[in-house]
């Protein structure tokens, strides 16, 4: 369980009983969920989804399906900003999905990560905001995370640089690839171990916390 | 492929949750996990283990727009909202109402199947809201309700030791499937208390403890925090 940084559980104690009470029907306690925390998901959401209004229409999404779901929110089970942040990232990758299958809703001046137009070597980031750090100094900032950021800095860059891409900014293995210019089997296995020993070294590092204390 | 094989469900779920699994794949993957608990379970680690890595992403306050289509979108149907459809046509609400008449043909079916003398009560456990489980995973339970059988009668008690101000009083909530909890009335955080409010378990998804000014809720609705929830389970 106690796999989740200190700050990342301490919030969440808070929003657990906003939760609950959004549960019962409590609207301001919602009022005051979505305060807290929905500029944390549009910055989420905004990432995978560059598309501002299509990133406002999964924001919407997410907590209408939050209020309706709120009862069923087990804290026992999970954190809320666990829960909250998996529900924005999962409905943001959809709406890519629908992103792809509709290419007539796309706006001309945000081509995909998939346009080919490499001759621009158009960065990909160009549509985020000017300052916005790329997903790999994130991964590296990620630090409230203490054993977390052990663990990442234990990653080879390749692994760190493709799990980034993968996670933050919602890229597929092939857009890993291509932003990466490696093989797609490359980077497919890249992405699994950096996954597999993150896992590993977390397992281990709540073992030392369990030793230690 | 056999999805109970632990190492690929792992693998799955990693994937699923860090992003890459897309397409008809992520979509089968959401639907098997409806009837895959195990599947269920590595996504929940999954996603314990990297959903902190976002805590690095710049926060971008949304537009106030999108505060009012959500709220308007919540809203109750009587307040107007055009586009919401009435609590009839939702699906929730027959979801849930499919939940609580099933509920009661399985109490109907115990009640006919069992003899009377045996009836077993029914025990909620109520543990602590919104509790952020300790190192071992357990949130200690606070509450025990023993509702009887045919649901007329419960005896709430207290497990742990709680504390309470002197001007403050636990209320008891019934909380129905979709709409606003009903008073079951003022409990003991001593000893036991028998609570008689005729069936109990009609429509009742769960029930709460709130703390609340002696006396109870002045306004028939929660006013403070919920302290305890337990879902009723058959």
């Amino acid at each position: 369980m106690a796999v989740a940084p200190q700050d990342w559980s301490e919030k969440s104690r808070d929003l657990s009983r906003l939760l609950a009470r959004a549960g019962l029907g409590d609207r301001a306690a919602f009022a005051q969920l979505y305060e807290r925390t929905s500029a944390h998901l549009f910055g989420v959401v905004l990432r995978i989804n560059r598309d501002r209004a299509q990133a406002e229409d999964v924001l919407q999404e997410v907590y209408v399906n939050v209020w309706r779901a709120a009862q069923s929110f087990d804290a026992a089970q999970s954190q809320p900003l666990t829960w909250l942040t998996s529900i924005a990232r999962n409905r943001a990758i959809d709406s890519l999905r629908r992103k792809q299958a509709e290419p007539s809703l796309l706006s001309s001046t945000q081509p995909g990560p998939l346009s080919n137009d490499s001759d621009e070597e158009r960065d990909v980031y160009d549509d985020v905001a000017d300052n916005a750090p790329g997903p790999l100094a994130l991964l590296s900032q990620a630090s409230d995370a203490r054993a977390l950021s052990q663990c990442v800095e234990g990653l080879s860059a390749q692994q760190r640089q493709s799990v980034a891409l993968a996670f933050y900014d919602g890229l597929s293995h092939a857009e890993v690839a291509e932003k990466m210019r490696e093989p797609l089997g490359t980077v497919k296995s890249w992405v699994r171990r950096a996954l597999l020993s993150l896992k590993s070294c977390l397992e281990n590092a709540v073992v030392r916390d369990v030793q230690a204390g | 492929m056999d999805y109970s094989r632990p190492e690929l469900s792992d693998r799955l779920a990693a994937a699923y949750v860090a992003g890459t699994l897309r397409g008809p794949a992520r979509r089968r993957f959401v639907s098997l996990m409806r009837s895959h608990p195990g599947l269920r379970r590595a996504v929940s680690a999954w996603e314990a283990r990297l959903m902190p890595l976002t805590t690095s992403v710049v926060p971008v306050t949304p537009p106030p727009r999108v505060w009012q289509t959500i709220e308007a979108r919540i809203a109750p149907a009587n307040a107007g909202a055009a586009a919401q459809p009435g609590w009839w046509a939702q699906l929730a609400f027959w979801r849930a109402f499919s939940g609580v008449a099933t509920l009661a043909a399985v109490s109907l079916a115990v009640l006919l199947l069992s003899p009377p003398p045996s009836q077993p009560p029914i025990v909620v456990v109520l543990s602590a809201a919104g509790g952020v489980a300790p190192e071992g995973g357990v949130i200690p339970a606070s509450f025990v309700a023993s509702i009887s059988a045919d649901g007329r009668a419960m005896v709430t008690r207290p497990i742990s030791n709680v504390s309470l101000q002197a001007d403050r009083s636990l209320e008891l909530w019934a909380v129905p499937p979709q709409g606003a909890p009903r008073s079951l009335g003022l409990i003991s955080a001593q000893g036991a208390t028998v609570v008689k409010r005729g069936k109990v378990l009609d429509n009742t998804a769960a029930l709460a403890v709130s703390l609340e000014p002696t006396g109870g809720s002045p306004t028939g609705a929660p006013t403070g925090p919920i302290l305890y929830v337990g879902k009723l389970v058959l």
